[in-house]
């Protein structure tokens, strides 16, 4: 269960990591946010 | 500079494939190496066989099974309790794809916290694997973590009380060797602990032993830590090693401190039970960069300018501890250990033919006991 609300967490916070790239104009903080996406996508995929 | 859909877009792939490969980096650790067992193995299991609460997870693991024409004493060999600490675990394999039982029955079981072996510590920049040389060419093996692979088993708890009652600090949640007894329904490091106790009691274990190594910094080290009814047994041993110019040292199993396997399988399982430990610099606190170097060759300047100001417990020169040299060790102990069981139980005589000489290991270097691969 706790898993499951864990995975749930970490895709909200995926979409609005995307959401936030795709909507800002400042490329620099494009990429912050990209770094920052890495790192949830691996942990939403359990691989990391 | 401004962006806006078109780099999201391009930024977006980026990642994606930073994921791409990243994540294949992350996932190779999932993959296990060879091992060729010698052919006079008689049957391959699983722990899972013994506990099945443990099948299709990754606390799943093989077991070998050696058994001789007469009947005898058993012995467990338990490596890669911690997946960090290389000796043990390649000793195991050395013992499986060589040895051939005449008498009694040896059951090995190498990666013994099998997800352990599939993650790497966070900060460490340990490699993920090194190789050793064979006749037919080069073997790969994994350097893991000493815990289980926080995939598998998360969250760890504040405060871990073990199955044993001891409190211990949540990350120990995911230490196999502090998590006997095992529970049933637990953690899955501790599910691992009761398969392995399950196989303890199913198999009619006599002696278990579980392979270690110890930082260089650590005072229970090059050591024989037996359970208080082993004593007699270890003493033989010790005296045994002695005699063939091994130094070695006795630590006797605390009995306030629970949860680990010289304490518990003597606890519950009623086994002889111990535990044994080399030096090694590649998981020690003191060490310098690591690499697949410091685990074979074992050689740091930090650790020889820390032995230089007696900060060690053991001799450390430029030469270091090679990995060759521990594995012997663990080699001279088993074979001390089973020959100290026969001198005081008779009946429990295991006679194990081809294992490899710790002095060959130590001059020959291991690959020339280890099958080519295939």
């Amino acid at each position: 269960m706790i898993q499951i609300v864990y995975h749930l967490i970490v895709l909200y916070l995926t979409l609005h990591l995307i959401w936030f790239i795709i909507r800002e104009k400042k490329i620099w903080d494009q990429l912050s946010g990209v770094i920052v996406l890495i790192m949830f996508l691996l942990r939403l995929l359990l691989i990391k | 500079m401004k962006g806006h859909h078109f780099t999201a877009l391009l930024l977006l792939l980026l990642a994606a494939l930073v994921c791409y490969f990243s994540g294949q980096d992350f996932l190779n650790m999932h993959k296990e190496e060879a091992v060729y067992p010698s052919p006079h193995l008689t049957t391959k299991k699983r722990l899972s066989d013994y506990f099945p609460g443990l099948k299709n997870s990754p606390g799943d693991s093989s077991v070998y099974i050696f058994e001789g024409q007469k009947e005898g004493g058993t012995l467990l060999i338990l490596g890669g309790t911690h997946p960090n600490e290389p000796a043990g675990f390649i000793t195991a394999v050395l013992l499986v794809e060589n040895i051939e039982v005449k008498q009694g029955r040896v059951i090995i079981v190498p990666r013994a916290n099998n997800s352990g072996f599939m993650h790497s510590d966070p900060q460490e920049a340990n490699p993920q694997r090194y190789s050793l040389g064979t006749p037919g060419g080069s073997r790969w093996f994994r350097y893991g973590s000493r815990l289980t692979n926080p995939i598998h088993q998360w969250p760890d708890p504040v405060l871990y009380i073990n199955p044993a009652g001891q409190k211990l600090s949540g990350t120990e949640s995911r230490n196999l060797n502090r998590s006997y007894p095992g529970r049933k329904r637990g953690y899955l490091t501790e599910k691992i602990a009761y398969g392995i106790m399950q196989l303890i009691d199913k198999e009619k274990i006599n002696l278990a032993i579980d392979l270690h190594e110890a930082t260089p910094e650590y005072p229970v080290i090059n050591a024989i830590v037996f359970h208080e009814n082993s004593a007699e047994l270890a003493v033989i041993a010790l005296m045994t090693l002695q005699m063939e110019g091994v130094d070695i040292r006795l630590e006797a199993s605390p009995p306030n401190l629970r949860g680990l396997s010289h304490r518990e399988w003597g606890d519950f399982a009623k086994t002889y039970a111990i535990l044994l430990e080399t030096a090694n610099t590649s998981h020690g606190r003191l060490k310098g960069k690591p690499s697949a170097s410091l685990i074979i060759e074992g050689k740091d300047k930090n650790y020889t300018k820390a032995a230089k100001l007696g900060r060690l417990f053991i001799p450390f020169d430029e030469d270091g501890i090679p990995l060759k040299q521990r594995v012997s060790r663990h080699l001279a102990s088993l074979r001390a250990l089973v020959s100290g069981l026969y001198e005081l139980y008779p009946d429990l005589l295991i006679q194990i033919q081809n294992v490899p000489s710790p002095t060959d290991v130590e001059q020959a270097g291991i690959g020339a006991f280890l099958r080519p691969p295939k």
